[in-house]
């Protein structure tokens, strides 16, 4: 079983080093920004740290206009998707920081960051799980703002709808995931 | 001859069948009674399962099966033969039920009900179905006695739970915080001091392995949950809401004396251990309804302070960060007798589906003042109600709001605590003080829970200084409500965990200096991070950590340290040094310049990735997982000296409760703490 995980982990890590060959692939390090170092000059990335003002005041997140400008339209994000015990499908979560779920012990008792994204695959994918991928990714889709409840009742307040051939092989760079 | 033979089984068949196709329709049939009982499951009268104490409420209730075509029309309950005088909420399972039950199946429910006399006692239900055929079933439950006092009551309660804190956990802070000096620890853990250890033993109602929510309630109710229920037993419905209820200790202490409740947690505080003090849920994860709960029952509860994490669900749905969400909220019907006489008979709210609901203004319109950052907390000086929420959801651990406050930058932004805006929050020690200089001022006196969360949140991530550092912030709260017990001299204190986490075991100390152990980790493998590394006996010596002023580690990655590992563990990779953050990842083209290579999505895939050194796991997945092994119990202050002893979880709650309600069994301990005041009338002896 170690072996086997090792080699799986060893895989993966060469697969994304050669990340033309994926379905996914990892953003080279030249080609994108961090979630710190993206600024409002880049006009399709959105950072992270420019969704909320921080630090957070006393109640609730505190909406950037960065964010709220972004609403409805074709964005960069770059970050580390979530690794959920259960992943669900035709979606995943994408967070400034890597982080573990264990939803299954402490269910949304969690350590996810104020902030966190909900990744939505196409409608023509919904029933698809995406396994987990390490390392940062960057991922362009049309960025919704708002409440939305989702399946199992949890809330989101951004969103990144995926095109339908993020997911495609060969798909570029730009709207690169986790191998699926 | 085969062919007769074929035909004489499919006779038999067939008359077998017609057997039990008549004795399934020969009568109606009970398919669960509880309280739970042996008696009902199998017949045995013993081991029994429900204990209460005199006077203490819960709910009977019997889901019923009537034969096809039939419903159930009456069911009475009876206790040791005598019709229980109230009214029997009867519902059938047209709609709300859990799968694979019929439309017609019925569930009765009497609601509050509770018993003074002392002794065993045999209930049962009789239902009658329309064609007026009966079906009757009997369990039993204990009424615990209160035992004759040795002195007076106890004023005030203090439960402190270092969340997964087993025997290697308590260990491992100790050996990390004071250090030993051979064979002798220098400066033990302040739970070390505590006079009165006993052994628990931690099963839940369905597993040998539980949960957090019945690893809690069983302290504070007596009796056994399934895992993830909280203050509740099972039921066949699927509303969260509407189990069968136990009465809490902080409710029965509140009805009967007055007693205020105090909850402080580093967790979400809707999490299944502060849940567990006040809230009655099938579903520890109905967020909304839970926290809802914790308000609208206050005045059953007594809930004076709440603390911990978990913003996100006092915010109105409209507010961004809210969780809120009627699909995990709570409302009970006005005209079902099935949850209006959980309104009715236990005096709880009705509940709202209010997912706009303003949670944070509800409770400073009742008076409580809030907090949303140690500094605020420090300014609430004179609160005599309070409610903190220092984040979102879990507050982040004690090394990175540590590292916060030195300036350590290890995050993205910053600290780790600035990475998710939440730079000021407080420790649980400062908590828990804030907490007691609130509730001392309550006449009747309070039960105050305190937990460790993150000590079990960090094991199950298998990050050893991370658990570690949160066991020695766990400690200095123990010791904030030692300090408070001692000078009091009225307060008893205990400190336990709800389950072990992971298997933790100190297997040795480095036989290596830092560098030496980096070297080994470039060098890779397990001949090199094992082989080279582990020091057993003699070899692992005494690891040295040098304690800074504020109380913890000023570095965890030392010359010859203690090693940890898990007998409970996924599959992880091993380097054997602290991860800089809470997750870390260095493997990525992309992580390669600072800051960015910290972070790593799991623990396969934290640093101690590049060391190649694969620790096989027993479980699947990538968390370790809580064991049915036995904790520790330590006892302080008045009535310290009858924890001893391998003990049932819910044997805590009847010394608790014999210490709070008639006064203490035990002689008074050895401590130092104050010897109580006597009551001003005798304590007399309980008459069964």
């Amino acid at each position: 079983m170690s072996d086997k995980r090792l080699m799986t982990f060893r895989a993966g890590l060469a697969a994304s080093l050669a990340c033309a060959t994926l379905v996914y692939c990892h953003v080279p390090a030249r080609a994108a920004a961090t979630p710190e170092t993206a600024t409002a000059t880049s006009p399709n990335e959105l950072p992270f740290s420019a969704f909320f003002r921080r630090p957070i005041g006393p109640r609730g997140l505190e909406l950037s206009e960065a964010l709220l400008q972004a609403d409805g339209r074709e964005m960069r994000l770059t970050g580390y998707m979530v690794s959920q015990e259960t992943p669900q499908p035709g979606r995943f979560l994408l967070a400034a920081q890597p982080v573990r779920m264990s939803e299954d012990a402490d269910g949304a008792a969690d350590d996810l960051p104020p902030g966190t994204v909900t990744v939505l695959l196409d409608e023509s994918q919904r029933e698809r799980i995406v396994a987990h991928q390490s390392g940062l990714l960057a991922l362009t889709g049309r960025v919704s703002v708002g409440r939305a409840e989702e399946p199992g009742g949890r809330v989101s307040w951004v969103r990144l709808q995926l095109a339908p051939q993020a997911l495609a092989p060969g798909a570029p760079s730009t709207a690169a995931a986790a191998r699926p | 001859m085969p062919t007769p033979f074929v035909c004489r089984s499919i006779s038999a068949l067939a008359v077998l069948a017609l057997l039990s196709a008549t004795a399934a329709q020969a009568a109606p049939s009970v398919t669960r009674l509880t309280p739970p009982s042996e008696l009902f499951s199998s017949g045995k009268p013993e081991p029994v399962i429900a204990r209460f104490l005199p006077g203490q409420r819960f709910d009977l209730q019997a889901t019923l099966r009537p034969d096809v075509g039939q419903k159930i029309v009456e069911a009475r309950f009876l206790i040791d033969g005598q019709a229980v005088a109230a009214t029997v909420a009867l519902r059938d399972c047209a709609s709300g039920c859990t799968k694979g039950l019929s439309a017609e199946t019925a569930i009765a429910t009497v609601r509050a009900v509770s018993i003074d006399k002392p002794g065993r006692h045999e209930f049962s239900i009789v239902a009658t179905q329309a064609d007026k055929q009966t079906v009757t079933a009997r369990g039993n439950f204990d009424v615990v006695p209160f035992s004759t006092a040795m002195g007076p009551k106890v004023k005030n309660v203090i439960i402190l739970l270092g969340d997964g804190m087993g025997a290697a956990q308590r260990t491992a802070a100790r050996i990390v915080k004071g250090g030993y000096a051979q064979g002798k620890a220098i400066e033990p853990l302040a739970m070390d001091s505590f006079p009165a250890t006993a052994l628990v033993k931690t099963a839940s109602l369905n597993s040998v392995v539980t949960d957090s929510s019945p690893g809690m309630t069983a302290y504070v109710s007596g009796n056994k949950n399934n895992n993830n229920e909280e203050g509740v037993f099972p039921d066949d419905t699927i509303d969260p809401f509407d189990n069968p209820r136990i009465e809490y200790l902080s409710e029965y202490l509140h009805r009967t004396q007055g007693k205020a409740l105090g909850i402080v947690t580093t967790a979400d505080v809707f999490d299944a251990t502060p849940a567990g003090n006040a809230v009655h849920t099938s579903n520890r994860g109905a967020g909304t309804g839970i926290v809802d709960q914790f308000f609208d029952d206050r005045a059953r509860t007594g809930l004076t302070v709440l603390m911990g994490g978990g913003r996100k669900w006092f915010l109105p749905a409209g507010t961004p960060g809210s969780e809120r969400s009627d699909s995990n909220d709570y409302a009970f019907s006005a005209t079902d007798p099935h949850t209006s006489e959980i309104v009715k008979r236990w005096g709880a709210a009705p509940g709202a589906k209010d997912k706009q609901r303003d949670l944070i203004k509800d409770f400073q319109g009742a008076g409580y003042r809030y907090a949303a950052t140690k500094t605020e907390l420090d300014a609430a000086a004179d609160a005599d109600r309070l409610l903190g929420l220092f984040a979102f959801s879990n507050m982040n651990v004690a090394l990175d709001k540590i590292n916060g406050r030195r300036g350590v930058k290890t995050g993205l932004s910053g600290a780790v605590v600035d990475d998710y805006g939440l730079p000021d929050q407080p420790m649980l020690d400062e908590m828990a003080s804030k907490a007691l200089s609130v509730l001392k001022t309550q006449p009747k006196g309070f039960v105050l829970m305190i937990e460790g969360a993150s000590i079990d949140k960090q094991a199950h991530n298998m990050d050893t200084e991370r658990w570690m550092l949160d066991t020695i912030e766990f400690d200095r709260a123990v010791k904030v409500a030692q300090d408070f017990a001692a000078a009091q001299g009225d307060t008893l204190v205990v400190v336990t965990a709800d389950h072990e986490c992971s298997g933790a075991a100190l297997i040795g100390g480095s036989m290596l200096t830092d560098a030496a152990l980096r070297e080994m980790g470039n060098a890779r493998g397990v001949n090199n991070l094992r082989d080279k590394v582990v020091g057993v006996y003699e070899r692992a010596g005494f690891p040295r950590y040098r304690i800074g002023r504020d109380g913890y580690p000023e570095a965890t990655d030392i010359d010859y340290r203690l090693l940890v590992g898990y007998g409970a563990n996924a599959d992880r990779l091993e380097d054997w040094r602290t991860n800089a953050t809470p997750l870390r990842d260095s493997q990525q083209p992309f992580a390669k310049t600072e800051p960015l290579k910290w972070y790593p999505a799991n623990p396969l895939e934290r640093d101690d990735a590049v060391s190649e050194f694969m620790v096989t796991g027993q479980v699947p997945g990538e968390s370790a997982v809580h064991t049915a092994t036995d904790i520790p119990l330590s006892a302080f202050g008045p009535g310290a000296l009858a924890f001893t002893g391998v003990i049932d979880n819910t044997d805590v709650f009847f010394k608790l409760a014999q210490a709070a309600v008639k006064g203490v069994t035990a002689p008074a301990d050895a401590s130092g703490a104050k010897r109580p005041k006597a009551n001003k009338t005798p304590v007399a002896a309980n008459k069964p």
